[in-house]
């Protein structure tokens, strides 16, 4: 491949990121029809940032969208019943990496046994294991939270009511609200959980992608503020990849956000006390990782 | 949601003209691609008309998918998502929001990234991301999930355009090593 210009490279990633005006795009996309290279750049980028969609809801359109796109596509009137083939059971050998993260799972570390005074230090130093990105983002959501009037109108905390006005069909039930995710390392870096809130609803859904919790023992996932005396449990994480439960709504979205957010390794069912009984395995803070739609 | 195994498998029907592969690969893919849009277009008109031009895109170059470069749903959705940008860019003249169609782009789940689709890739990204200052962070996200231009980021920022154009371009450069590509 040929050695690009940070102009180019940039023009690319710009492209991708869909911040060109109208003939900027028109200049890429001639770029593209001429020089493969150049396409290949520009694919790169749209492949690195398009995995952002994951974190798009999804949003059914209307039935006759369909109908459209076949008459627009001049596929065939309309079809019998599907008598669809069998999807192979191999995968195609080609099959891209998507499912990577059920196969990366770190190898658990056999013990999490630590002796009494250390948990209680580790509790007490908890704040600090969180990484760098997460310091950095929290310090902005903080801002958000305690001093909304400095941001821009954008990133105030979301209002409530909205006025929908929709023609073509009834209002969705939810407003657009912001998803926080954590990422819930161990101290050495290997993430074992991901945990992401929906800001509106502060529903939260925690996916193990770690290994499991060993025979007999539950993971279990804490809340711990600042603001709060002690780490609050919010429930067992359930055997299965993932776990869905409404159970932060009780709390400030202040303390949401700025929570530091661990995991135990408790007895089976959970800790009987309330109380954490192992020091937190997995921790992590949320950052805001997508925005309100408006 | 289909794995992307199958989605691949489905795409290469696709590109041999297999009309029933195209059904379900709509069926699997079309609520996601349309949220992606109408979060950009914020009118369901348009979304639906983007939609409708990526598809049968999709269908006509299936055969161009390359299963070594990107997934499926990644493929699918940089179509679309091209498509809805070229829309917006194109109406500068109209403001889409004053319009009296204009609605909010709802969700109708939050697609918690707790799905199964959450990938190392989102997580590494997500990560360079984060190294960022927190403004530009916001100008990145802000420009990939609201399709905004330089000039709505800039009115947001209240900052002038060419700030917006050197934050931009120094994100994306940041990320690129970040990310080591």
């Amino acid at each position: 491949m040929m050695a690009y210009s940070e102009d180019h490279i940039a023009l690319a990633a710009e492209y991708a990121l869909g911040t060109l005006d109208a003939d900027e795009r028109a200049q890429v996309e001639t770029m593209m029809s001429v020089d493969r290279d150049f396409t290949a750049m520009v694919e790169a980028w749209q492949h690195k940032l398009g995995v952002l969609n994951q974190m798009v809801g999804s949003v059914e359109p209307r039935p006759e969208v369909w109908d459209r796109i076949k008459s627009a596509a001049g596929l065939s009137a309309p079809q019998a019943p599907m008598a669809l083939p069998e999807a192979p059971a191999a995968p195609p050998p080609a099959a891209p990496q998507a499912e990577i993260v059920e196969s990366a799972a770190p190898v658990a570390e056999p013990s999490n046994v630590v002796s009494l005074s250390t948990q209680t230090r580790r509790w007490r130093t908890i704040a600090s294991f969180t990484t760098a990105i997460a310091a950095a983002l929290v310090a902005m959501i903080a801002v958000g939270a305690y001093r909304p009037d400095l941001l821009p109108d954008r990133f105030r905390p979301a209002a409530k009511t909205q006025v929908v006005e929709v023609k073509t069909q009834p209002p969705a039930a939810s407003p657009p609200s912001a998803q926080y995710v954590a990422v819930l390392q161990k101290e050495g870096g290997a993430p074992g959980f991901i945990l992401t809130v929906d800001e509106a609803t502060k529903k939260f859904t925690i996916r193990r992608v770690g290994p499991p919790a060993e025979l007999g023992n539950s993971y279990e996932l804490w809340l711990i503020s600042d603001k709060l005396p002690k780490p609050r449990s919010l429930g067992v994480v359930g055997s299965g990849d993932f776990t869905s439960r409404p159970v932060l709504a009780s709390y400030d979205s202040d303390i949401v956000k700025a929570a530091t957010y661990a995991v135990t390794v408790e007895q089976g069912g959970g800790s009987p006390d309330g109380a954490p009984h192992s020091a937190p395995v997995f921790t992590g803070k949320l950052i805001e990782a997508v925005p309100p739609a408006r | 949601m289909l794995t992307p195994a199958e989605l691949v498998w489905l795409i290469a029907a696709v590109a041999k003209g297999d009309e029933a592969a195209f059904e379900r690969l709509y069926a699997a893919t079309r609520a996601k691609l349309f949220g992606v849009v109408l979060r950009i277009l914020r009118r369901q008109d348009l979304a639906e008309e983007v939609i409708q031009e990526a598809y049968v895109k999709i269908w006509n170059s299936a055969g161009q998918f390359n299963p070594g470069l990107s997934s499926p749903i990644t493929w699918m959705a940089s179509i679309a998502r091209n498509r809805a940008i070229d829309v917006v860019r194109k109406r500068t003249e109209v403001s889409i929001e004053e319009e009296p169609a204009a609605m909010e782009v709802a969700a109708d789940s939050p697609d918690p990234l707790a799905r199964r689709e959450m990938t190392e890739e989102l997580k590494r990204l997500l990560e360079c991301v984060g190294r960022l200052e927190p403004d530009r962070q916001k100008l990145v996200l802000l420009a990939y999930y609201n399709g905004w231009s330089r000039e709505q980021l800039a009115a947001k920022f209240e900052t002038p355009v060419n700030t917006v154009k050197t934050w931009l371009r120094r994100s994306m450069m940041d990320i690129r090593e970040c990310l080591g590509v």
